[in-house]
């Protein structure tokens, strides 16, 4: 902050015009990135009201009579069209992804506030606290998306408001898996941020005439949650990579999609390259959202807010 | 005892665990009355003031506030919490408020005033201990001092009948304790009920009605500022009186 103060020197200012460029392309690629997604879900949604559904935004035999006009591109252009041609069901398997990944999270959340309070500030409740995080923390993930999925066969399950909201039911089912895991994940970093908090707020707290409960609704939680912004962007970031697991109990994401395509084709290289490029921008999207929100929610002498 | 007698601490004793830290404690108040716990690090002065707003539990004794037995297992504890106010070393500021916020969270959320007259009272409150500039600063943002009259503005916003001071200048510099101190000398002048444990003993003699030594968990001696300070008669007394004008 203390640079605001001074003139910048001739290479603070290359730096930060090199770093806006830098963003400039970021942000283009994030916007470029998204669009394609939101109308690719969009058309597809409508019924193919822009391309038939299954069909590329653009048609990838325009794409290869381009590229292939250009020199030094040329010997890119078959590669790309095949890459095109792949983006309708990337982009099916992406919106699996985001959902899942968007749900599990958010009512992991709402799982993982109780769990992380019982955790501090309970007696009995810590100890079921303790062992349900214990579990889900200490046994793989993947085993527990076999057992609700294979063993207790809940996609027969699914109640009927839910069911036949997504093509498939198992989508609930690696939605339950998600949340519950993530659950355990979130509690444990929400735990630590809680615990951060001063003991002598609390005290503060009851002092008033606060109920326990009260204080750690008004005092410690608000607190507690943006010191567990950074943490919890991590399990963010996480869980976008493991809901790729989804693929194992045959959700039809966006790993599961690529799988499938690099098994009909072979060229697996080139497929998740791209899979992997799309997963890259899923999360460097989470994470500047999440840098967003840390920034918007600072408070001078909590959490990042304190430094200077 | 007088007619006005407002708090009647009795045989008070409190063990943590096997350690015995206040042993048969007895002193009152009256109504408006000023008085200063002394003593040494360790003596019990921060637990006799926690017990008697009952965020520590005295195991025997008796504590009547008002008339009423605050040790009694059906007592309100919240209730008691909303009449007696306190004011703590640390400061204890709830980080994630502006100085409006911390003072006005207990008229709404205990007292149930609505948004705005839970603002209008803690901007009173601000005022009244000089910090009409500071409204919507963050703790962080506050010097010391600024931060401790919030948190005495916090405590009065409740309109305690009783304030409890648990050294409220030990953990400030010098050159803000003044500021501290003008305040407290000014609800001392509105004669406000105040159990104080401090070290400014310059303070304790202008203000107090009396002054209890505490030593060990026990009272040691207690008497008006002029005789416990100038005629002690415990040999313990003097002794930490030296101690303590040796450190100023
Ligand atoms: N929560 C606690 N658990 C166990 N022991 C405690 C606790 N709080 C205080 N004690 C012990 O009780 C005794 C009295 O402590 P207290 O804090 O009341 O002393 P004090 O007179 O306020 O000291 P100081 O001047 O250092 O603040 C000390 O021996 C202390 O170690
Ligand atoms: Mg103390």
């Amino acid at each position: 902050m203390a640079s605001a103060t001074r003139p910048a020197t001739v290479r603070e200012r290359v730096a930060d015009s090199d770093r806006s460029v830098g963003r400039l392309l970021l942000v283009a690629a994030g916007a470029l990135f998204w669009g394609w997604l939101v109308v690719s879900w969009v058309n597809r949604w409508l019924g193919g009201v822009l391309v038939p559904v299954g069909q590329p935004l653009v048609p990838a035999g325009a794409v290869e009579a381009t590229l292939a006009a250009i020199p030094g591109l040329a010997a890119y252009a078959s590669d790309a069209a095949f890459v095109v041609e792949l983006t309708p069901e990337l982009a099916r398997g992406t919106w699996l992804t985001v959902v899942i990944t968007a749900v599990s999270l958010a009512v992991g959340f709402v799982l993982a506030v109780p769990l992380a309070v019982a955790r501090v500030y309970g007696r009995f409740s810590a100890w079921v606290s303790l062992g349900y995080t214990e579990l889900l923390r200490g046994t793989p993930l993947l085993a527990q998306l076999f057992v609700l999925y294979y063993g207790l066969n809940l996609a027969s399950y699914v109640p009927g408001a839910l069911s036949g909201v997504f093509a498939r039911d198992v989508v609930w089912v690696a939605i339950l898996g998600f949340t519950l895991n993530g659950a355990a994940y979130q509690a444990e970093y929400i735990r630590g941020a809680l615990e951060s908090v001063e003991e002598g707020q609390i005290t503060a707290g009851r002092a008033i005439g606060l109920s326990k409960l009260e204080t750690i609704y008004y005092v410690v939680l608000p607190q507690g949650l943006r010191y567990a912004i950074p943490s919890w962007t991590n399990e963010f970031v996480y869980l976008i990579k493991y809901s790729s697991l989804a693929g194992f109990i045959t959700v039809p994401e966006l790993y599961y999609r690529a799988d499938q395509i690099a098994s009909e084709t072979f060229r697996y290289t080139l497929i998740f390259v791209v899979t992997g490029v799309t997963y890259l921008a899923l999360v460097l999207t989470a994470s500047k959202l999440m840098e967003r929100v840390e920034d918007r929610v600072a408070i001078p002498g909590i959490g990042s807010g304190s430094e200077e | 005892m007088s007619d006005d007698e407002f708090l009647r601490v009795s045989d008070v004793s409190k063990w943590y665990g096997e350690e015995k830290v206040l042993e048969e404690v007895s002193f009152e108040m009256d109504r408006g009355d000023v008085t200063v716990l002394i003593g040494p690090s360790g003596s019990g002065k921060s637990t006799m003031l926690r017990c008697v707003n009952r965020l520590a539990e005295a195991q025997e004794g008796s504590i009547l506030l008002d008339g009423e037995e605050v040790l009694s297992p059906d007592l309100d504890v919240d209730e008691l919490r909303r009449e007696v106010g306190m004011v703590f070393q640390g400061f204890n500021l709830f980080a994630h408020l502006t100085a409006v916020g911390n003072v006005a969270l207990g008229p709404r959320r205990v007292l149930g005033l609505s948004e705005t007259a839970a603002r209008e009272r803690a901007e009173a409150q601000l005022e009244r201990v000089g910090l009409g500039e500071q409204f919507d600063s963050y703790p962080a943002e506050l010097s010391g001092g600024q931060q401790q009259r919030v948190g005495i503005a916090r405590a009065l916003a409740m309109e305690p009948k009783l304030m409890l001071f648990d050294e409220p200048t030990s953990a400030l510099d010098p050159e803000l304790i003044g500021e501290v101190l003008e305040v407290m000398h000014g609800l001392v002048d509105e004669g406000m009920t105040m159990l104080v444990v401090t070290h400014e003993m310059s303070f304790a003699r202008e203000v107090a009605d009396e002054i209890v030594f505490l030593d060990d968990g026990r009272v040691v001696e207690r008497g008006p500022p002029e005789q416990l300070f100038d005629h002690p008669e415990e040999e313990r007394t003097g002794r930490f009186l030296e101690r303590i004008a040796s450190h100023d």
